[in-house]
């Protein structure tokens, strides 16, 4: 009994020295990125488990697939067709359209844009966390994936990598209340910033003057100025200009193009790594 | 950590926890199932500084916080200091938490994950951030500690952690 009371009266000491210790990796983690390899070790050690967890769904979607009947994969397989034939006929066009404006761009003497790679990741968690909007992807930096990559879905800007490990990413998604990325109106070329809100399915301009020309259903692209992003992704659409006379700056709200709760494979934009 | 006398139970418990935390809701389920998961690492360390206070020492529980920092995607060292606190004061407490009912030890369990998820909240400097997010997790876990008691009771018994 002696013996227990002696260790725990020193116990006191090391719980204040441990989080004395965590104060200052906490302080560190948050302002530097010196902690940056201690993540990653610990974000593969991790992998196994998110991969562990995610697998009952994948089980699950092959159950379905199995069992789904042979008409509907039929049906679904006219679909796919149907719409590969239409995106190869617009792929073309992208491509005659693109060497047109590589030879127009070396006319005025500006340089052609780099073509940018783009790597196909799937989705193998979300951070359970009401927090932070944050998903996990099968890709790291073994293949490649660097911290501020940009991340795109089918329909449009997703995120960006905030940490990688070997064997995976950590994926920002724009919604997230601490993400913002630098848009511009495809109607006018209006810039602004689009700031995430934590919901899922809202963004908010910052700081539009009333003034500005800009409406429902207005599409926004990426704008590329920050070089984090490249340019012209679909950022999200429009859904309310609010305007009040008393307030400096309209309210708009914007409905993000990108699938951010449902997406399952996204794209890693493999452009050259941008310096902070 | 030692894995003899049971030492390998406690670890696995604590794996299995991990686990529970990274499961999520099948897509498409309502928002407010995700807001009601217990904070399973939070009731397993609970448990064994409890029951075996010896075995569970702070250095192991602030490693074990790291992991729970890339988890919840936290700055590191963050659950560190939960996890310490919560266990320095269950060891302190621990013959007489021993005593209580298995209700009241739920609403001790409640308070530590709310002191938990309020910290989170705290380091996340969230303007959005609302109650429920809070305290929906610390009703859910005082819900489902009677039977993380048993059953964890149960297994020491059997496997003789001592």
């Amino acid at each position: 009994m002696k013996a227990l009371f002696l260790r725990r009266s020193g116990a006191g000491y090391l719980l204040l020295g441990l989080v004395a210790a965590s104060l200052g990796l906490v302080y560190l983690d948050t302002n530097t990125r010196t902690l940056e390899p201690a993540r990653d070790v610990l974000g593969s050690v991790v992998y196994p488990g998110q991969v562990a967890v995610e697998s009952p769904y994948w089980f699950a979607a092959a159950a379905i697939e199995a069992v789904s009947s042979r008409a509907s994969l039929l049906a679904r397989l006219d679909e796919l067709e149907l719409q590969n034939l239409e995106l190869t006929r617009v792929a073309m066009r992208l491509q005659a359209l693109s060497t047109e404006n590589d030879r127009m761009r070396e006319l005025l003497g500006s340089r052609a844009r780099l073509p940018t790679e783009v790597m196909i990741a799937e989705l193998v968690g979300v951070v359970p966390n009401p927090d932070t909007l944050q998903v996990i992807i099968d890709k790291g930096t073994q293949d490649g994936v660097r911290i501020g990559q940009a991340v795109i879905d089918a329909e449009g800007l997703f995120g960006q990598v905030v940490e990688t490990s070997r064997f995976s990413s950590w994926v920002l998604q724009i919604a997230d209340v601490s993400h913002a990325v630098p848009v511009e109106l495809m109607r006018n070329g209006l810039r602004s910033i689009a700031g995430g809100t934590g919901q899922i399915d809202l963004l908010l301009l910052e700081n539009v003057p009333v003034t500005a020309d800009i409406r429902q259903g207005d599409l926004l692209l990426t704008s590329g100025l920050g070089g984090r992003f490249p340019r012209g992704y679909p950022v999200g659409q429009v859904q309310s200009v609010l305007t009040e006379r008393t307030r400096a700056f309209a309210q708009v709200s914007v409905k993000p193009s990108a699938l951010l709760d449902r997406s399952s494979y996204l794209l890693v934009v493999l452009s050259a790594p941008v310096h902070e | 950590m030692n894995l003899t006398r049971g030492g390998w139970l406690i670890l696995l418990t604590v794996i299995a926890a991990f686990l529970l935390t990274l499961a999520r809701a099948p897509v498409g389920s309502p928002e407010w199932l995700g807001w009601l998961r217990p904070g399973w690492i939070v009731l397993v360390v609970f448990f064994w500084a409890m029951a075996v206070p010896h075995r569970i020492g702070l250095i192991s529980t602030w490693i074990m916080g790291f992991f729970v920092d890339i988890v919840f995607a936290d700055p590191l060292g963050l659950n560190g200091i939960v996890l310490t606190t919560i266990t320095f004061f269950t060891w302190r407490f621990h013959e007489r938490l021993r005593m209580y009912a298995v209700l009241q030890q739920a609403w001790v369990a409640a308070a530590m994950v709310l002191f938990s998820e309020g910290t989170r909240r705290l380091a996340h400097d969230q303007a959005q951030a609302w109650l429920p997010v809070t305290v929906l997790p610390a009703i859910a876990s005082m819900f489902v500690w009677p039977a993380v008691y048993l059953l964890l009771g149960k297994l020491t018994q059997r496997f003789r952690v001592e």
